[in-house]
């Protein structure tokens, strides 16, 4: 029970330890740091249709990060769900392209199915590395970003490039609107069910599955798995090749929902938050939907906030940033307040 | 010949900060750290270098600070992961995010907007007496003995063993009186000065432009090229001239067959050498089958 109570409040020391600490770089660069808060807070969860607009963002973060902690829970640092990402639009916006005449209720489907397959095979090939030759997977999933998107720019402005565009961000044409699951503001019943179902899907992997159990033990101890018998490669496979599908179908919502379209280097920082959230969320799905809220929150109030404050953007990259460099410090507060239940997903 | 010194002067101006990032990643990595913040870290000395050239009009109060800031950057880095138990890839990543926003930030807030920053000059040049290689920077030139220098204090000086000790079994270096911790303090402090040195020869070596989010990467491959050169100090240095060496040729490339291969696809050549790289150090190493990675410090 006390481990439950660690799991949540643990995060949220953090989360305002990293507030306290730029609300002190804000004050020093000379901005009005309570003034950003209020603004962010009204701007992500208190405004009048602010709570939809930060769902719009937290969808597809909550299904990137169930999948990227389903591979940090497994021990393998798959860094790579941006490239993912980007490859599921990429494959999702081929399969438009050449099924343009049929109909929606076809394209739909198998554009997303096709966005999973694009996110696995490029989630699969880091994992096979890692797993057949020991290459480390933080590289090769780190370099798979950068490809990937370079190939994203290499398709949005060579094949697939929408000629009328002004030509100002090189992107595919916009898809009609009956090939649509949502319109701009991203929230409509399908993605909330494709994401309930993601989230429900999880949960059963981690929690009533063999495979869950194995692989959570996998990321704790290595060794001890290995002398029960069970299989590192094929967790690990399994778990990449999961990661990067839920990457992948991110990616193709993102194109079918709110975007209509894929645009050269869209969402950059989308792979990185994913990675936070369920960092922040300690990998259980539970939390990783209320932590994902919480950053999709952010992102969202982060559009408004130089109309505000005057802040720049960046500084809510920034604000991120301080959680990810604290959240996976193991401090002790008090006696052993926080202790065993955070180093078990590490050691 | 011309052709030749042009490809030269390319690989150079390309590969020094690659070689300095890897010079970083080196001393850092052999005390037992994995230096993922490179990119982070770089990034700032190459803001910080052109803010301050454009600030100060002095080039070395510029690369000082730079210096600074990165050290300071650094022991953030070495206090989090050593003194507060932090998984080390996460707080790399953490470090590179700070590097990117925190400079998008501070350009934003001093100059009021996100375009790019040029400085009205650089890290002053070698000059004419080197004919072909008048406009490369001293930083270029200073590169082969700072490889040579981190050589000579990795694998033929005590401090050098006492840091590998510290790496690889704490416990020894313990017992000759060494503080492991205090080890991998100066390791990340060396290493702040090598980032600062890579972001200033990137940013003001030849350019002398911030653009946002310029690095690209190049952190990374410095770290790749530290796994790929097996830790070694000049292992690592020739891993950071090969990758460049194939942006280089990738660049060339695009001249010559810039009508049959897309302009994106070929500047993914040096991410892929990259991953082959590694892929091939790995396997010299040999085959591992584990999730381990070293986000535990080993200190007991």
């Amino acid at each position: 029970m006390n481990g439950k109570i660690e799991i949540i409040i643990r995060p949220l020391v953090f989360i305002l330890l990293a507030t306290i600490l730029c609300g002190i770089i804000f004050e020093i660069a000379g901005f009005s740091a309570i003034l950003m808060f209020n603004s962010i807070l009204d701007g992500a969860f208190l405004g009048s249709r602010s709570l939809e607009k930060s769902l719009r963002w937290a969808l597809p973060l909550f299904i990137t990060a169930v999948g990227v902690g389903i591979s940090f829970r497994c021990g393998f640092f798959n860094i790579g769900a941006q490239g993912q990402f980007y490859m599921g639009s990429v494959c999702a916006v081929y399969v438009t392209e050449y099924m343009s005449g049929a109909n929606a209720v076809i394209v739909i489907p198998l554009g997303m199915i096709a966005g999973m397959t694009g996110g696995a095979l490029w989630s699969l090939w880091p994992g096979y590395l890692k797993l057949r030759y020991g290459v480390d997977e933080v590289i090769t999933t780190l370099m798979s970003n950068f490809i990937a998107g370079l190939i994203l720019v290499y398709v949005t402005s060579g094949p697939l490039k929408d000629q009328s565009g002004s030509g100002q961000q090189a992107s595919t044409k916009i898809l009609p609107s009956e090939f649509r699951i949502s319109d701009a503001s991203g929230v409509s019943l399908t993605i909330i069910l494709i994401t309930i179902s993601v989230g429900i899907t999880g949960w059963l992997i981690i929690n009533r599955t063999s495979f869950g159990t194995l692989s959570s033990l996998a990321g704790r101890n290595p060794t001890m798995l290995k002398y029960q018998g069970g299989k590192i490669w094929q967790l690990g496979l399994v778990s990449f090749i999961i990661s990067g599908m839920l990457a992948g179908l991110s990616g193709s919502i993102e194109l079918f929902g709110p975007s209509g379209r894929v645009v050269s280097g869209f969402l950059p920082t989308h792979g990185f938050t994913a990675i936070l959230v369920a960092l922040v969320a300690s990998y259980a799905v539970i939390g990783t939907a209320f932590s994902a809220l919480f950053f999709g929150g952010l992102f969202s109030a982060a559009l408004f906030l130089p109309i505000f404050t005057g802040l720049p953007t960046s500084a809510i990259d920034l604000f991120n940033a301080i959680i990810a460099l604290l959240i996976t410090a193991r401090i002790t507060l008090g006696k052993k307040f926080l202790r065993n239940r955070w180093s078990h997903s590490h050691d | 010949m011309i052709e030749f010194h042009e490809f030269l002067v390319a690989i150079l101006r390309s590969g020094t900060p690659l070689i300095y990032a890897a010079l970083a990643g080196v001393i850092v990595h052999r005390s037992g750290v994995w230096h993922l913040g490179l990119e982070g870290i770089m990034i700032i000395g190459a803001c910080v270098t052109i803010i301050g050239i454009v600030l100060t009009n002095s080039f070395i109060v510029a690369i000082l600070s730079a210096i600074i800031i990165c050290i300071i950057v650094s022991i953030l880095q070495w206090f989090v992961i050593e003194k507060l138990k932090a998984n080390q890839i996460i707080v790399g990543l953490g470090i590179t995010g700070i590097g990117i926003g925190g400079t998008a930030f501070a350009v934003e807030s001093i100059f009021g907007s996100l375009a790019a920053i040029s400085a009205p000059f650089g890290i002053p040049r070698v000059g004419d007496t080197f004919g072909p290689y008048s406009g490369l920077s001293i930083l270029v030139f200073i590169m082969p003995f700072a490889v040579l220098s981190l050589w000579v204090l990795l694998l033929r000086s005590r401090f050098g063993l006492r840091l590998a000790a510290a790496g690889e079994h704490p416990f020894a270096a313990r017992s000759v009186g060494a503080n492991p911790s205090i080890m991998r303090l100066i390791a990340f402090c060396v290493g702040g000065l090598f980032c600062a040195l890579a972001g200033a020869e990137l940013a003001a070596g030849s350019l002398q432009i911030f653009a946002q989010n310029m690095v690209a990467g190049r952190g990374f491959m410095g770290f790749a090229a530290v796994i790929f050169g097996g830790g070694h100090p000049v292992g690592s240095a020739f891993a950071a001239m090969f990758f460049s060496i194939v942006s280089v040729v990738g660049i060339r490339m695009q001249i010559h067959l810039g009508n049959f291969v897309s302009h994106d696809l070929l500047l993914c050549l040096p991410y892929i050498v990259t991953v082959l790289g590694i892929w091939i150090a790995a396997r010299a190493k040999g085959r591992t089958n584990s999730a381990s990675q070293p986000s535990e410090l080993r200190d007991q």
